[in-house]
């Protein structure tokens, strides 16, 4: 257990320039340069970088590690099965982000440092749920750390979307919903599974993804790629990632109307700058009581909060709950604007 | 449909025919008195301030009990106080209804709020958002305050009840102009055309000027003109009948209670007479600046003080009606004559007979106190709204400076969560930057996300929502007045600043020093 006199050599974890590290392992967690050996959380861009020499990552991310970071060394881990790495243990544990995201849990004999990564506490078809972990000192990511964010049920939300879905089809406009293509749209197309039969047209950078999702026995409804061929199909959701939204792609979709899905159509004046007409607020990262939550249950004495509003949580950590708290700034945290 | 369904339409489409038809429906299918107060709400006339927007914040703050910066750090992000406190305190298992009537019922909320103790009234907040869902307590929270405005104009409310009603849209207009009154047989009394009475006091929809740009003058042909200073006050109407005297605003506002002099010294005036014409700060032999003016407004009480250091008078320049004769169909000229008479001040004007006598009036308008010449038809009448070719106006260009960015804030609105509320510093004479206006608009909105970034990347310092950031970007300022000020570190108060453009070809540097501005200024009042 963690000593009072805890100084930085303690520290399973510290802040270099490549990212956090772990002396103790050898090892980098999520490092946004090229090292020896890196721990992944999980496959999205701003996690999972390339020019490292190995990858260890949980076995149901390996999929997606490797579509997006090509031919690369990756040691996949089930979840909570332990390995030793150097004088540690290290294990990955479901952080119910996307598919195969994984907290990592270390471990020297003396205490059990946790980093969550991404992660949610709200049910997804697509991955395994979040699993709470005791730990002393709990790294916690803070991208919604404001009591603005509460989610609503996924219930309502589906249900919101598919009377805007068929108001669209009623008055002949092509509903396009834009959400990243690395976990919601297929948390979306599971969600639209469970409930219908209908079916949707993806972009490319979606369907690359869905057969590692299949693979993994994940339900998705029935897809196609968008293709000329198919463009004039009606009553089909289209789902394409937000980056495509002002790009030509979009002509063939006319008349079109726009909606877009993740936690930042919390706030209305989000949704109208970026001159979209209908919000959907479906995220997956915890909100604020998700992140309380998560933090309590963990029953860590020290917290510390990389990405996002860290100084909000951080400070309510300290005054409020009267848990030890930091901030752990990183090179995102630094720009904490509206990312991943 | 109900008030909430409305603006559930309005606010998910950016396609002004859906937004029309929305109104249609509403205007067609909503319970009289819910019709009637939501014109009332959409097209502005909910007085202002039934509750205090203060009360929402001290709301908020009791919402959080000890952690009230937890609820400035919410508000600072959602950027709306009305929406900060919907999405916190609204009842999540509520559902909105898009049918039953709301309003009548909020509004005898709203009132009775005032009449409780003020200490009671966050906690009685709160009691009714948890009746509501977060759509209705967001409308319930604007609705209250005064401060609606949902991105329909005047004109489509107008255009819709024309379409709903199957009459004309400049009969509408014509008869929406003035007081309205919420009631349930709004739409009847609409239908039917108004009295020689109600005309006589009835504000008519005001002529509007286009813009003139210098490339543009060599169209006009001079002898077709005349041309008279652009005042720089508040347009108005004053009217008088038998029974009353007021001032009615180009913004839509009777602001007679503001102005007991210009009501007072109208006495001198016909009954029966329309003036189109200009509130001025100072006196008819001098104008004081539009600075002087603003303290006017937005005061509850004019108190005798305030009417010595501040005081205003009407100043005329065109006719709508006298004795009860509309002079709309009258050409300006026509006009010009029938109140030459009147004992009131009125704007000068001439003739020109070459285009260079245009640009040697607007030259000297900074000195007289106006802000560019107003160049009119001799034979156009007056019509409603801004039409082609009446009435030009031609701007001074404006004043500028170089300045550097050091704080910036998140927007509000549409712009929450970019930082898009820049304040803008030049150098004192010890070689530290003061700053000297805020600027919130004239960059792109690509500009604005560029701008964002950097500011993001560039922070050295943060209090609450606002970002002090290294001193390194330039922006061009542009202002059309400035003046005197005890108010701010630098001594100066800029009228209208905007950015004109990114100055990226300069370093902080180059930026302009405060005695920049005392020229301007001496320029500008003291010659």
């Amino acid at each position: 257990m963690i000593s009072k006199n805890q100084s930085q050599s303690d520290s399973l974890i510290i802040k270099t320039a490549e990212g956090l590290y772990c002396p103790k392992a050898k090892a980098h967690l999520d490092p946004w340069r090229p090292v020896d050996c890196a721990l992944i959380t999980h496959a999205h861009a701003d996690h999972a970088r390339g020019g490292s020499q190995k990858y260890h990552c949980a076995e149901s991310g390996a999929g997606l590690l490797r579509a997006r970071l090509g031919d690369v060394q990756i040691i996949p881990h089930a979840y909570g099965e332990p390995f030793r790495l150097n004088n540690v243990t290290i294990s990955f544990h479901p952080a119910g982000h996307v598919l195969g995201s994984a907290q990592i849990r270390i471990d020297d004999g003396n205490s059990v440092w946790v980093l969550t990564g991404d992660y949610k506490r709200s049910h997804d078809p697509t991955c395994e749920p979040f699993e709470p972990i005791i730990c002393d000192v709990l790294i916690t990511e803070a991208t919604f750390a404001l009591p603005i964010y509460r989610w609503p049920l996924i219930d309502e939300v589906m249900e919101r979307i598919f009377s805007w879905w068929d108001s669209n089809i009623r008055s002949g406009r092509t509903p396009v919903l834009l959400c990243y293509s690395l976990g919601k749209a297929q948390r979306i197309m599971a969600e639209i599974q469970n409930r219908s039969e209908r079916s949707v047209r993806v972009h490319g950078a979606i369907a690359a993804l869905n057969p590692y999702y299949e693979r993994e026995n994940v339900s998705l409804c029935p897809w196609e790629i968008v293709t000329k061929s198919n463009q004039k199909k009606s009553s089909d959701l289209i789902i394409v990632p937000p980056q495509v939204a002002d790009s030509a792609f979009m002509k063939q979709f006319q008349p079109a109307e726009l909606a877009m899905a993740s936690g930042w159509m919390q706030v209305r004046g989000v949704r109208r700058r970026a001159s979209i007409n209908q919000g959907f607020v479906i995220s997956d990262h915890a909100d604020w009581d998700g992140l309380i939550q998560t933090i309590q249950e963990s029953k860590a004495r020290r917290v510390l909060a990389t990405h996002g509003e860290t100084r909000v949580l951080t400070q309510y950590l300290n005054e409020t709950l009267g848990i030890q708290a930091e901030r752990l700034e990183t090179v995102f945290g630094l720009a904490d604007g509206i990312d991943q | 449909m109900n008030f909430i369904g409305l603006f559930s339409a309005l606010d998910t489409s950016h396609s002004t025919h859906a937004k029309r038809d929305a109104l249609v429906e509403f205007i067609q299918t909503a319970d009289p008195l819910e019709s009637a107060l939501g014109v009332e709400a959409l097209t502005g006339r909910i007085k202002k301030n039934r509750l205090r927007p203060s009360f929402l914040r001290k709301t908020g703050m009791l919402g959080f009990g000890e952690q009230g910066w937890l609820f400035e750090e919410c508000y600072a992000t959602v950027g709306d106080l009305s929406e900060t406190l919907a999405i916190l305190f609204a009842n999540p298992e509520k559902k909105p209804h898009f049918c039953k009537p709301v309003l009548a019922h909020w509004a005898a909320q709203h009132a009775a709020l005032s009449t409780i103790d003020a200490e009671e009234i966050p906690g009685r907040i709160l009691s009714h958002l948890l009746q509501l869902s977060k759509d209705e307590a967001f409308l319930f929270l604007k609705l209250s305050t005064g401060g609606f405005r949902v991105g329909v104009s005047k004109g489509l409310v107008h255009e819709a009840i024309a379409r709903a009603t199957h009459i004309d849209r400049a009969v509408i207009e014509e008869r929406m102009m003035g007081v309205f009154n919420a009631e349930p047989d709004w739409l009847e009394k609409l239908k039917t055309p108004a009295t020689a009475e109600e005309l006589d006091a009835r504000p008519v929809p005001f002529l509007l000027a286009q813009t003139l740009s210098a490339e543009e003058i060599t169209k006009i042909d001079p002898s077709d003109v005349i041309i008279e200073y652009k005042w720089d006050g508040i347009r108005a109407q004053l009217i008088k009948t038998h029974q009353i005297t007021r001032l009615w605003s180009r913004g839509d506002q009777d602001i007679t209670e503001q102005f007991p002099e210009i009501i007072a010294a109208a006495q001198k005036l016909p009954a029966q007479l329309i003036l189109d014409g200009e509130i001025l700060a100072g006196s008819h032999e001098a104008i004081g600046s539009f600075n002087d003016l603003q303290t006017r407004l937005n005061r509850k009480r004019i108190t005798k003080k305030l009417l010595q250091t501040n005081p205003a008078f009407f100043r005329a320049y065109d006719l709508i009606r006298r004795d009860g004769l509309d002079y709309r169909d009258s050409t300006l000229v026509e006009r010009k004559d029938a109140i030459a008479d009147l004992q009131v001040s009125q704007s000068t004007f001439i003739e020109p007979t070459t285009i260079s006598s245009i640009q040697t009036m607007r030259e000297a308008a900074r000195a007289q106190s106006a802000e560019g010449v107003m160049i009119k038809r001799r034979f156009g009448l007056y019509q409603s709204g801004r039409k082609a070719n009446v009435w030009w106006k031609w701007k001074l260009d404006p004043m500028t400076a170089d300045c550097v960015l050091i704080y910036a804030q998140a927007g509000h609105g549409r712009r929450a969560a970019l930082h898009t509320d820049y304040t803008l510093a030049c150098w004192n004479d010890e070689g530290n930057l003061v700053p000297v206006a805020k600027a919130y608009t004239g960059l792109t909105d690509q500009e604005l996300k560029q701008v964002d970034k950097w500011i993001r990347a560039h922070t050295i310092n943060k209090f609450g929502p606002v970002r002090q950031v290294q001193p390194l970007q330039v922006f061009e300022l542009g202002f059309e007045g400035i003046a005197r000020s005890t108010r701010h570190k630098s001594g100066i108060a800029l009228r209208f600043p905007r950015i004109l453009r990114w100055r990226t070809d300069v370093g902080p540097m180059d930026a302009d020093q405060v005695s920049h501005f005392h020229a301007l200024m001496d320029q500008a009042y003291d010659v």
